[in-house]
């Protein structure tokens, strides 16, 4: 015999199926154990629904929900909220993209103005295989190399 | 076609009337807070809530279609705020225990005319009730509160959470069983 207690709040909440109603119900005709906890289900579901709702809002709720649109009405708001989201969004994503190759592109002309400034010390020192792994330490390390080697 | 005349009122606020705004927080704006209310347990911090929800919808409207119901629409803003706050509030209640209603608060809801056992037995049960929610996953909290206190059928909830029925009737069942637990010492009466 299959228990039906995980079909019992769905149907005390009318939210079963007839054909599925009439086997719990079947089940439910035979069997203590399930009806006991459909009881106590049901108590519990009872209790809920006596539960008063929550206090009322003081008076004035309406006022100061108006009041609060307005505010929020006059707020300065930027750019991108003033303009339709549909062209916003792409907007958006556009400037995100422009921004990252911006932030590329800088990085890579800083790693040129660097090998330009330390070319002699690349062609002298032949530690660095390429301008893209050099971070600023590897910078410091190879502009102090001549001191280093002075100290062996 | 516009399904229910609330979901009119919002087709006619993208149109620029402003009073069918207004008249739609006039219809919801207690409901609201009553709602938010399960979540926060403070009558002020509800009403800042809805105020959020309201707010939201006012900026969400002109993305709505009139082909999903209004209620579904405002209790999906709703949920999702609430859920957010039942996250940002669990940080909060670490470090600020205690919160929630005062305790002439929790009498409004014993009700008027009861007599002082029926008063505290009442006071009792909200109590039990409250830490109930509190305990309840927060999925199966919204679904709950959805269900037993706005009194939403498994297939509204499942619109509103965007998530199937089925889920929907796992999600009561699981918290309405624990319900029954909680509330278990009511039944005989001695609780108070």
């Amino acid at each position: 015999m299959r228990h039906v207690a995980s079909d019992l709040v769905a149907l005390l909440d009318g939210a079963l199926a007839d054909e599925e109603r009439a086997r719990v119900e079947a089940h439910l005709a035979g069997c203590g154990p399930c009806r006991a906890q459909r009881d106590r289900i049901a108590a519990a579901i009872g209790f809920l629904a006596s539960l008063p709702p929550p206090a009322d809002p003081a008076p004035g709720l309406e006022e100061r929900f108006q009041a609060r649109l307005a505010r929020e009405a006059d707020r300065p708001r930027g750019l991108l909220s003033r303009v339709p989201w549909r062209i916003a969004a792409p907007l958006a994503a556009a400037g995100a993209v422009a921004a990252a190759v911006a932030v590329a592109v800088v990085r890579e002309r800083r790693a040129e103005a660097f090998a330009a400034e330390h070319l002699e010390l690349f062609e002298r020192y032949e530690l660095v295989a390429s301008i893209g792994d050099v971070a600023d330490e590897d910078a410091e390390v190879v502009a102090h190399l001549d001191e280093l080697e002075g100290r062996r | 076609m516009v399904p229910d005349p609330d979901a009119a009122l919002l087709v006619a606020f993208q149109g620029g009337d402003r009073s069918a705004f207004r008249t739609l927080f006039e219809r919801h704006g207690r409901a609201m807070v009553a709602f938010c209310h399960r979540f926060v347990r403070d009558a002020s911090r509800a009403e800042e809530l809805a105020q959020d929800v309201f707010l939201k919808l006012h900026q969400a409207a002109p993305r709505y279609r009139p082909t999903a119901r209004f209620r579904t629409f405002l209790y999906r803003i709703a949920a999702n705020h609430c859920l957010n706050e039942l996250r940002r509030g669990e940080r909060a209640a670490r470090a600020e225990p205690g919160r929630g209603d005062a305790p002439e608060e929790l009498d409004l809801l014993a009700g008027s005319g009861a007599t002082p056992e029926e008063s505290a037995r009442g006071r009792a049960l909200a109590r039990a009730v409250d830490e109930l929610l509190a305990r309840l996953p927060e999925k199966q909290r919204v679904a709950f509160v959805l269900c037993r206190f706005e009194g939403m059928s498994y297939e509204e909830i499942a619109a509103v959470l965007r998530t199937t029925v089925p889920a929907v009737k796992s999600l009561v069942h699981r918290a309405t069983v624990a319900a029954a637990e909680a509330l278990a010492p009511f039944a005989g009466g001695e609780a108070a």
